[in-house]
């Protein structure tokens, strides 16, 4: 698409939050307009990193998945663990990366919560590249506007 | 959602002001920041049984069909009521009305109190460069004195349900675990981490039962140019528990408006303790608050999905609850992985 859609999405924010919000009345419809430009100026950063994000994250867990083999797991969660990991984002539209992401995501918490208190190495190993990748997936995930 | 008239809330004041005549509602506007009910601006004129003018500025606040958080209102009614006149400054309550007949949805009314600001971000405004400590400790000594208050002395024992002393922990949070897991949008695998650790390692016994106000932050008080605050709002999530639980909220990283290290935009996190402990005459144990800041991190993150799948499902629009998803979700996972060594 050209214009680029971030390049518009850009513009309109900056034009609802400091052209349109402020002749609105009565105020509660301007904050309206206000907070709708704040949300396209979020949009503008996530349109061109979503898929890249959600490829690279999804990619790390099913690593982490397959690092799982080396630990002791209950069968069924092992066997969903090797089924997930095999597994490939060959649709790269968002929403195919955000469905499989949040099934990713499932099973790592219940990856997470079966072997965090495991006293052996590998275990320990996995927690340690589990947490890794979590403190990782917010660096990722950041919008400029975050406070934290 | 219906709109509101003028006619119709003059009507419901005319019958809760008797011998008054003359009942007027005038400059009805309807404002924003009311993320878990409408809240709306308007003056009462009226003629009082003694033959006064009298013109009040009054803010309504009316339940919405879905809203960040479910609240019961006569609980932040009651909380409002019981702290007017004392060392928390509040809005005086008017009128609560738990019928929907008068204005198709309960609702109180309350004093506006007019001239103060609220935003978190006006304060990092260079003019408030010179009153932003002290601003920070009138925050933190307020607080310490909801803490230090008797709920019972308060009456408040009569609306809100005392926990033991060591069942505070538990009750908060079994009750933001079941918000997460009813209204959670996405798998949040640094929450549920978070959640094992909190019932893995619970705090000691809360040191008394205080009223927590459930959301004490900057953002949720009225304040001036001189650094002084004015009102304490948005009571909609006060309850009885260990005070900890505030303290733990209003220095919660995702407070540091200034994207720096100071706690609500306004104090060093230990600057801030020392104040809440000074006028608490309570004792921060690290230990414990830790506990509580973490147990923090998951209740911002059930409040944050509550309206996310509010928005979603569409039962409430509101862009207020896809800003506070999108802008918190990320720094509310941030703050718990800090807390628990991992970021």
């Amino acid at each position: 698409m050209k214009p680029d859609p971030d390049a518009v999405l850009g513009y309109l924010a900056g034009m609802m939050v400091q052209s349109i919000a402020p002749q609105v009345q009565p105020a509660y419809l301007a904050g309206a307009i206000g907070m709708s430009g704040m949300l396209l100026g979020m949009l503008v950063e996530e349109w061109d990193r979503a898929a890249d994000r959600l490829a690279r994250e999804n990619r790390a867990i099913r690593t982490l998945f397959r690092q799982a083999e080396r630990v002791s797991l209950d069968q069924d969660l092992a066997q969903e663990l090797r089924a997930l990991a095999g597994g490939e984002d060959d649709d790269l539209r968002v929403s195919a990366l955000e469905s499989a992401n949040t099934g990713l995501r499932a099973a790592l918490i219940r990856l997470q919560a079966a072997i965090e208190d495991q006293a052996e190495a590998t275990a320990r190993a996995l927690n340690d590249a589990i947490w890794a990748e979590l403190s990782a997936s917010t660096r990722r995930r950041a919008l400029a506007s975050d406070m934290f | 959602m219906s709109e509101l008239s003028e006619d119709r809330i003059a009507a419901y004041a005319a019958a809760r002001l008797p011998g008054a005549r003359d009942v007027v509602v005038h400059s009805l506007a309807r404002i924003s920041g009311g993320a878990s009910r409408e809240t709306y601006r308007l003056r009462l004129r009226y003629v009082d049984a003694d033959g006064h003018p009298v013109e009040r500025p009054l803010i309504l606040r009316r339940d919405p069909p879905a809203s960040l958080i479910e609240t019961e209102r006569h609980i932040e009614f009651a909380a409002y009521k019981a702290f007017h006149g004392s060392a928390v400054p509040v809005p005086e309550m008017l009128w609560l009305e738990e019928d929907s007949a008068p204005l198709d949805y309960p609702f109180f009314v309350a004093e506006e109190l007019t001239g103060f600001e609220s935003s978190p971000t006006a304060l990092l405004t260079e003019a408030f460069d010179p009153v932003r400590k002290r601003l920070g400790h009138r925050k933190w000594t307020i607080l310490g004195e909801i803490s230090r208050a008797d709920p019972k002395a308060l009456g408040l024992t009569e609306v809100m349900e005392a926990p033991a002393p060591d069942a505070c922990w538990k009750r908060e949070l079994d009750y933001w675990e079941g918000v997460l897991d009813e209204d959670e949008v996405t798998p949040q695998p640094i929450i549920r981490a978070a959640i094992r650790w909190l019932r893995a390692n619970p705090p000691p016994p809360a040191q008394k039962i205080s009223v927590v106000h459930g959301d004490y932050r900057t953002g949720n008080f009225l304040y001036d140019a001189a650094g002084e605050i004015h009102g304490i709002l948005d009571w909609e999530m006060a309850h009885l528990g260990d005070p900890l639980e505030d303290l733990g909220w209003g220095i919660n990283r995702v407070w540091c408006w200034g994207h720096n290290d100071l706690r609500g935009g306004l104090l060093p996190r230990e600057e801030a303790i020392a104040a809440w402990e000074r006028a608490s005459g309570l004792k921060a144990d690290p230990a414990a608050l830790h506990w509580w800041e973490l147990f923090n991190c998951v209740k911002g993150q059930g409040i944050w999905v509550s309206g996310a799948k509010a928005w979603s499902d569409g039962e409430n629009r509101d862009p207020i609850l896809i800003i506070s998803a999108w802008r918190m979700f990320n720094p509310q996972d941030r703050a718990a992985l800090e807390l628990m060594g991992r970021l």
